[in-house]
């Protein structure tokens, strides 16, 4: 399956709570950087698994490989924070959400645009990558979404 | 070889502000007022010091100074133990755990005679600040905690999708804290006592949408002790207490959120733990009279309600603001006033369910009594229900 790289914004400044990298996640980041979004796939038992990890967390195989996911989905649930910790206090009230790939995986990641509603559960969202200056995140936009 | 197993005793300060600012001249010392919470629960009991031979311990948070808090209290209250002395910890489950250890140790005949207890003092440490330690615990330091997400941000996704999925109102989850705020008022250990209208609850400054202030937990300090006892050391004592007649526990091996979509606001753990607790008891959910649940935000309440059956799915918010869940209806729910207004010293706050349940169970519930309640169900969780401790107790004379 040939997928299109995800959009790229770019950010200004750094990532107000950079994210804990191994050895082995660090791939995902590089990925991420270069617009993919990478998770593990078990040749064994032929499931995905996000947050990517060195085995299986179905069967415990550790043969486990990169595979790149498409990077769309619905939006699961959302919400906007406005008592936020102190490290994201900044950038509050700002929106999060649980997100359900097209591959089957929840994940749950920042939310661009307005406020959600109710009525935006369900929608399709794609994600994208925010370039901070120190390195990648990603978020889920509504495709009406800046 | 398993014996049946009773509360005897069970108290605790009243939640509120307690710990003092660092630095301060003359602090409040967590083993003294856990201390005192000892002695009131064990002259409560009428037990011997003597007879005591376990103590399980809600490991305190981290800002406390005491280090091997446990160890430290044996010494301080000199309680040699031939049972166990140790600290459990599971988040919002710690006093759930402690409780449930203690039981196991009568359970098992090492114990006669069992504490579960513990302090958590926080709240000198600003929101904020705490949250910045706390989203460390709600989620996953590489994949979520990045993105902000706070403990009770996923509990607002539950409402999301409840309301999504349901029809269920604002006005209908907010009642709730209406709800709680009126058994509060009657519970001399709890932080917030003045009732509330549901339009001064729907009127808080936003939290996590869509709550505001009065629908999430407040910050709170608390202390407390649970004395356990074989049902033979009950029995001798000759007063009345609470018989543990079913137990269920399940994590489902997810951390906030199952990477395999689910039915995210089934709380299933909460649904496989009340139907193993249940079926040890061999008894329905209509035949609970009274539920303290563990529930931080009014969404809690409703989604865990619904889970352990005391509510029909999809209609535990519209049960609540029809009062059935209220002092005098059907099923009350959180009679101490919950988390929301009894408070929410978050590693100990299951022992003060615990307590409310004992005293429904002994007739010592004063104001917030249920006439003739017989079987009382206490149930706690960690993260977003992904784990559920759930206990059904009976009252004994």
């Amino acid at each position: 399956m040939n997928i299109n790289p995800m959009p790229r914004l770019v950010m200004t400044g750094t990532r107000p709570f950079p994210p804990a990298q191994s050895a082995f996640t660090q791939r995902f980041w590089q990925g991420l950087d270069e617009g993919q979004f990478l998770a593990t796939h078990c040749p064994h038992c032929d499931r995905l698994a996000f947050p990517p990890k060195p085995f299986c967390p179905h069967c415990w195989q550790r043969s486990v490989q990169w595979r790149a996911i498409e990077p769309r989905g619905v939006l699961y649930s959302a919400t906007t924070i406005h008592a936020a910790p102190k490290v994201f206090g900044a950038e509050a009230p700002y929106q999060v959400a649980i997100v359900d790939l097209r591959a089957s995986l929840r994940i749950a990641t920042r939310l661009l645009g307005n406020t959600p509603t109710a009525q935006a559960l369900d929608h399709e969202v794609e994600l994208v990558v925010l370039a901070y200056e120190d390195g990648p995140l990603f978020a889920a936009r509504l495709p009406d979404s800046p | 070889m398993s014996r049946t197993v009773t509360i005897v005793g069970a108290a605790g300060i009243p939640c509120g502000r307690v710990q003092t600012a660092p630095g301060l001249d003359l602090q409040v010392l967590e083993h003294e007022v856990l201390a005192g919470c000892v002695l009131d629960a064990v002259a409560q009991a009428g037990i011997d010091k003597a007879s005591i031979d376990a103590m399980v311990f809600c490991h305190p948070r981290p800002y406390t100074q005491q280090l091997y808090f446990g160890t430290f209290m044996a010494n301080y209250l000199r309680l040699p133990s031939n049972g166990v002395v140790m600290e459990v910890v599971g988040n919002g489950m710690t006093g759930g755990l402690a409780f449930d250890q203690a039981a196991q140790m009568v359970a098992s005949g090492r114990a006669e005679v069992a504490l579960a207890l513990g302090v958590n003092f926080e709240t000198a440490i600003g929101s904020a600040e705490h949250m910045n330690r706390s989203m460390r615990a709600t989620g996953d330091v590489a994949f979520h905690t990045p993105f902000g997400f706070t403990p009770i941000s996923w509990y607002a996704m539950d409402a999301m999708r409840y309301m999504h999925e349901t029809g269920a109102t604002r006005a209908e989850i907010a009642s709730v804290a209406v709800k709680n705020r009126r058994h509060a008022a009657l519970n001399p250990l709890a932080q917030y006592r003045e009732p509330v209208t549901l339009d001064e609850v729907l009127a808080q400054r936003p939290i996590v949408e869509p709550f505001g202030l009065f629908e999430v937990p407040p910050r709170s300090d608390g202390a407390a002790c649970i004395v356990l006892a074989s049902e033979a050391a009950a029995r001798a004592l000759g007063r009345p207490h609470a018989r543990l007649i079913g137990r269920g526990f399940h994590h489902e091996g997810s951390h906030q959120i199952s990477e395999v979509p689910s039915d995210m606001i089934a709380f299933n753990a909460a649904v496989r733990a009340g139907a193993q607790a249940y079926q040890a008891a061999g008894l329905q959910p209509a035949d609970v009279d009274v539920a303290e649940l563990y529930a931080p935000c009014t969404i809690v309440e409703v989604l865990v309600s619904e889970a352990l059956g005391l509510t029909p799915r999809g209609r535990g918010a519209a049960e609540a603001a029809a009062g059935e869940t209220s002092l005098g209806g059907r099923i009350p729910i959180c009679t101490s006033g919950g988390l929301i207004a009894r408070g929410h010293p978050p590693f100990i706050t299951p022992l003060y369910s615990y307590i409310e349940v004992f005293e429904q169970l002994t007739r010592g519930a004063g104001e917030r009594q249920v006439p003739g309640a017989n079987i009382a169900m206490a149930a706690c969780e960690l993260g977003n229900y992904n784990a559920a401790l759930v206990h059904l107790l009976e009252a004994a004379a």
